[in-house]
């Protein structure tokens, strides 16, 4: 028997037309993640087609893999480890964006009057050794390792040469590599095609590439250590990034903590969480380690004096300190 | 429990003889493949009435047959299904905790050819959690700033299972429900899914009753060639997990953690697993008996009685380190030497030993594991890892001695290159893993009573063998 297939294969055709013309109306959400430097990076992109969102998310952290390898202090054979054992005294050729990233650390460094410094990482490291618990570090010790830290003995020479005038100078990119490495990720994806997307690294650095479907911008809750506010921030090509000192110990009254104020050596002490918002995550990462060393004071009149950032500061007993000059910062409860 | 039960719940341990691992396939579907083919050799039903046909056809295929039922269905259960059935999975609530207590050994009697097991039903989907939420109308949140990856781990809750049933080897299983792309729609669980599932499973010395997603029940009995090509990537898994040449390890602690309540969502618990620090589960009644020689600190979250607070001041006294959490009465060690530490936490000194009182509960799980890792110290620190924010990795030994195995599982589930550092003088290091079976000799470098050595990629899981002296076994390539 044969039959007439004419009307099956013009229904499979409506079909298949109704689903392209729903796909290109209704862009479909990818999400991703990968563990990378340390943290876990995730990405969310909307797309007509899931396929390429997620070969450009792949792509994104293709590239973010790339920063690592040239930013980790872990990874002996990275271009910053590499630039820590030859520079001292001693002139290296460094890869473009290693060098990138290094000037516009100097930058934050000479707005904020060194409190943000990269040149921090031996006092990291023996502060880091103490949070282990091998015991708080000597006065002697602590002054010594002090001596190794300062911005102003990084000399640059344009365009890619950097040299230490220290014997003993170590660079650690923590306070600006992520941020770095998100803006790479957004410029992959912008390359690809993708404009909606949402790059997240661990948390404490996000960047919102234009919004997803029927919104205006993407939906960020910031951190808040007195649980009692639930701040929240409209974001469309911006990012946002959060800083916190270590928790105090439960059971000890060491003075540890992951970030160092360069001014005393010693573990930074604020009751406050920061979070900035800029058009870079560059410089969100950069600036919410300035803010939360600067403290809300000092960091006010940095804010007022810089185009498009806004800031806002949360201790753990709810108090609020904002500084806007970019995107405003709202408040789900309690105010 | 009365007298008569308690003994035979020991005559069950003594005589009972599990494998060290087993994954438990949890079938709903109508067809079910050999169990040559998918190499497992445990089936699941849940239970009904009229299951014994089911029961017989999945014998013939070569499975050892379990059925699923709530408690108060168990006896029924064996009744009529005692004729072709391995055993029974009691599922049980917390309010009828007592109730299993008083039943299992009754069951177990009645019933002496019959594999009577425990289940927890509560286990986490394991898996490495971003941050980001994907709410209704796609618009995505960000829930906490920390840049530390969350690994969702079943470690604690397996824990706390050793203690809970120690007639048996600790039964879980999970949902795969947490799995979504967009919020809208629940993924089928990938290849690395299921590898790491069963890798955890076998890395904790636990049994995993495995949901096996609807989907692909079906086109494995259809002979799908793409279902295959994921379960054939799933058996070595299982296979690696079975440890059929580790009987008689056991996991080392030297960390002991206290509780009036063994409850297996408890954070600091399932923080202290987080970070590498072994413990070990006891109840306030097990202090009593139980040799802490084993252990350099010892956490109390039980309300202690007075006989508990008599063997914590012993135990201080010859040494140890003990942690009193939200402490608020009178105790006898408060007549010695103090040092306030901060707002809520002093120091007694005790004997060689101290008593730390916290006066609080714990509300900072991730800093109080932190805590106790500092106060192990340099030197009681069992285990270090470099690299290893997404790696769990458990120690084992024999009878309570040396480090004999370590087994690893990385959350991450992409290659990584990971730096050990573990107690004790180890000159052979054999590294094996479900891809590369056994082994890789890898170099260890002895510093102060610590090996260290290098895994150069773990993706999902791994197992290290030391041995203090340097036999290789054939078959070992260097590296």
């Amino acid at each position: 028997m044969r039959c007439d297939n004419r009307p099956a294969a013009a229904l499979v055709s409506l079909l298949l037309i109704a689903s392209f013309v729903h796909a290109l109306e209704n862009p479909v959400l990818v999400y991703k993640k990968k563990y990378i430097m340390g943290t876990v990076f995730e990405i969310a992109a909307y797309d007509h087609s899931p396929e390429h969102a997620s070969k450009a998310i792949e792509k994104a952290f293709q590239e973010i893999v790339r920063i690592d390898d040239l930013f980790s202090n872990y990874k002996p054979d990275s271009a910053l480890s590499n630039l820590n054992r030859s520079a001292h005294f001693h002139t290296e050729k460094v890869p473009p964006d290693l060098y990138r990233v290094i000037e516009q650390s100097m930058q934050f460094s000479r707005l904020s009057d060194g409190k943000f410094d990269i040149s921090v990482a031996p006092l990291v490291d023996l502060w880091k050794a103490a949070l282990r618990g091998e015991g708080t570090p000597t006065p002697a010790r602590q002054e010594e390792v002090r001596g190794c830290v300062g911005y102003e003995k990084i000399e640059l020479t344009p365009p890619d040469q950097i040299s230490f005038r220290s014997p003993c100078l170590q660079l650690d990119l923590g306070a600006i590599g992520k941020g770095y490495a998100v803006d790479r990720a957004a410029e992959v994806l912008r390359s690809l095609g993708i404009r909606d997307a949402l790059i997240n690294a661990g948390g404490s650095t996000i960047l919102a590439m234009g919004s997803p479907p029927n919104q205006t911008a993407w939906l960020v809750h910031l951190r808040d250590p007195s649980n009692k506010i639930d701040p929240q921030v409209m974001l469309k090509d911006e990012s946002v990034s959060t800083s916190e000192q270590t928790a105090a110990s439960l059971l000890g009254n060491d003075s540890a903590g992951h970030i160092i104020d360069p001014g005393t050596g010693m573990a930074l002490k604020t009751i406050f969480a920061v979070s900035a918002v800029s058009k870079t995550a560059t410089v969100s990462d950069g600036l919410s380690t300035t803010l939360l060393l600067l403290g809300p004071t000092k960091g006010t009149e940095l804010i007022k004096n810089t185009a498009d950032v806004s800031a806002i500061w949360i201790s753990q007993n709810a108090q609020v300190e904002t500084a806007i000059g970019g995107p405003e910062v709202r408040f789900g409860k309690g105010r | 429990m009365k007298v008569s039960n308690r003994i035979l719940v020991w005559v069950f341990i003594l005589v009972a003889t599990p494998a060290w691992s087993d994954v438990f396939l949890h079938w709903t579907s109508a067809a079910l493949p050999p169990a040559k083919e998918l190499g497992l050799n445990e089936v699941v039903f849940s239970w009904n009435e009229s299951l014994s046909s089911q029961v017989t056809a999945a014998r013939r295929l070569g499975y050892r047959v379990y059925v699923e039922v709530p408690l108060h269905r168990a006896s029924s259960a064996a009744e009529t299904g005692a004729t072709g059935l391995e055993g029974i999975i009691l599922i049980a609530s917390q309010s009828e905790t007592e109730e299993l207590e008083n039943s299992l050994p009754k069951l177990r009697l009645d019933y002496p050819n019959l594999r009577f097991l425990v289940l927890n039903p509560d286990g986490k989907l394991p898996q490495m959690r971003g941050s980001l939420i994907i709410k209704r109308g796609s618009v995505l949140e960000v829930s906490s700033p920390t840049s530390q990856p969350w690994i969702d781990t079943n470690l604690a809750l397996v824990r706390i299972e050793r203690r809970s049933h120690p007639g048996q080897v600790p039964l879980y299983t999970f949902s795969w429900g947490g799995l979504s792309d967009s919020g809208r729609q629940t993924l089928a669980p990938t290849a690395e899914d299921y590898l790491l599932a069963v890798a955890e499973a076998g890395a904790f010395h636990a049994d995993l009753i495995l949901e096996l997603d609807q989907r692909l029940q079906k086109a494995l009995s259809e002979h799908d060639p793409e279902a295959w090509k994921l379960w054939n990537e799933v058996r070595p898994y299982a296979r690696f997990s079975s440890h059929v040449d580790e009987q008689g390890l056991e996991a080392i602690a030297n960390v002991a953690v206290v509780v009036d309540l063994l409850d297996t969502s408890d954070e600091p618990m399932n923080l202290l697993a987080r970070h590498n620090i072994p413990f070990k589960v006891l109840k306030p009644a097990d202090l009593k008996s139980a040799n802490l020689e084993g252990f350099d600190i010892v956490v109390v979250f039980a309300k202690p009685d007075r006989e508990t607070c008599e063997r914590i001041a012993e135990v201080a006294t010859h040494g140890k380190t003990v942690v009193l959490v939200d402490a608020h009465g009178t105790y006898p060690w408060q007549k010695g030497n103090s040092v306030r530490l901060n707002e809520h936490a002093v120091s007694y000194a005790l004997g060689n030993g101290k008593v730390l009182e916290l006066s609080k509960p714990v509300v900072d799980p991730e800093t109080f594991a932190q805590d106790i890792r500092r106060l192990l110290g340099t030197q009681s620190v069992l285990i270090n890892l470099w690299n290893g924010l997404t790696t769990i990795a458990v120690p084992y030994s024999e009878h309570g001695g040396t480090v004999k195995v370590l087994e690893f599982v990385n959350y991450a589930e992409e290659p990584l290159r990971v730096q050990v550092q573990v107690k004790g003088s180890f000159a052979s290091i054999r590294y094996e893993t479900p891809e590369h079976e056994c082994c890789e000799s890898l170099v260890p470098v002895k510093h102060n009573g610590f090996t260290e050595f290098v895994i150069p990629e773990l993706r999902i899981t791994g197992r290290v063998r030391l041995e203090a002296n340097a036999t290789p076994a054939s078959g070992v390539s260097p590296r």
